[in-house]
């Protein structure tokens, strides 16, 4: 029997947005030189939204001064997608990964950031999480709950994955989802009468990731 | 010269928009600087330089949809100067 791959977790707690990418970045060369092993990093972010190069201005659908009442800010960021909000009450995942040559697939590594969460709800909340075709990201019913974008350097990855446990729906009507139509964005909590606390989700994230990816987390 | 080229991203992903070059034509760079970044659906990929040297041309603008092996830019390698040898012929 093969031992299974190290992954380092690293739980950020509340952080900026801007703070935990500049870490990423580090980790990131870190990993391709092989000074570290691959590494989870887990936090949640500040009010804040964060577009992608190619994501359209026009998708934040309130001016920047509104934003600034409420106070939320703006990130300009290298990931795939368009734009998406980040706040209190959501678990951000980073993965810090290194695509190693049996595995080089960007589709198979979306897809498998999909299956992490959809098995973390099916399995431990009977959630009936689904991925749709021809999106990325996961639903419960008509309801995106999970989204997704990443960044590949030498075939490590970051950016990642964030799932609403119990997020202030009302911050994503500042925006167009993913720069889609008529999403209808959900947290965990919605779904349940007792509350869903973010610690459990997080710990069932991270048994998921070890199921899908087959790493040892330390 | 190098041609670089977009290389295998993965099952079902035949195309990627160029999103950003982070150099420009003339520009020396070093083998594996990230070179330019392609966008998929929901994944940025960063092109490394295969060697070091100046780029020379680059074919793929940002904005450009281009498809897996078509060819981005052009590097003039870097030739390691070897003064001894040179020196000897001169002699």
């Amino acid at each position: 029997m093969y031992p299974q791959p190290e992954c380092h977790v690293v739980d950020l707690g509340m952080i900026e947005y801007q703070k935990s990418f500049d870490l990423q970045k580090k980790i990131v060369k870190k990993v391709i030189d092989g000074e570290v092993s691959d590494t989870l990093i887990t936090c949640q972010h500040p009010h804040v939204i964060t577009l992608s190069r190619m994501a359209k201005k026009e998708n934040i659908l309130v001016s920047q001064e509104e934003l600034k009442k409420l106070g939320v800010g703006i990130c300009w960021t290298d990931r795939g997608g368009d734009v998406t909000y980040h706040g209190p009450g959501q678990i951000v995942l980073y993965p810090i990964f290194d695509l190693k040559e049996d595995k080089k697939d960007l589709h198979i590594f979306l897809r498998n950031l999909e299956e992490v969460v959809i098995q973390a709800l099916r399995n431990n909340f009977g959630l009936n999480a689904y991925r749709k075709g021809g999106l990325t990201g996961v639903w419960v019913g008509p309801y995106k709950v999970a989204s997704i974008g990443i960044g590949v350097s030498h075939w490590v990855t970051y950016h990642g994955l964030s799932l609403n446990v119990r997020t202030d729906k009302k911050f994503y009507n500042l925006i167009k989802p993913c720069g889609l139509p008529n999403v209808k964005i959900a947290s965990i909590n919605d779904f349940f009468d007792d509350d869903v606390s973010l610690e459990i989700v997080r710990a069932m994230l991270l048994k998921s990731i070890q199921d899908v990816f087959g790493y040892h987390l330390s | 010269m190098i041609k670089i080229y977009l290389p295998e991203l993965g099952e079902n992903i035949t195309k990627a928009t160029v999103s950003y070059w982070y150099f420009e034509e003339g520009m020396s760079v070093v083998e594996g600087n990230d070179l330019v970044e392609m966008t998929t659906d929901k994944a940025t990929f960063n092109v490394p330089a295969p060697c070091s040297g100046a780029i020379v041309e680059i074919m793929a603008h940002e904005g450009d949809v281009v498809e897996v092996g078509t060819v981005l830019a052009t590097i003039e390698e870097e030739t390691v100067e070897n003064g001894s040898e040179e020196g000897e012929q001169e002699v």
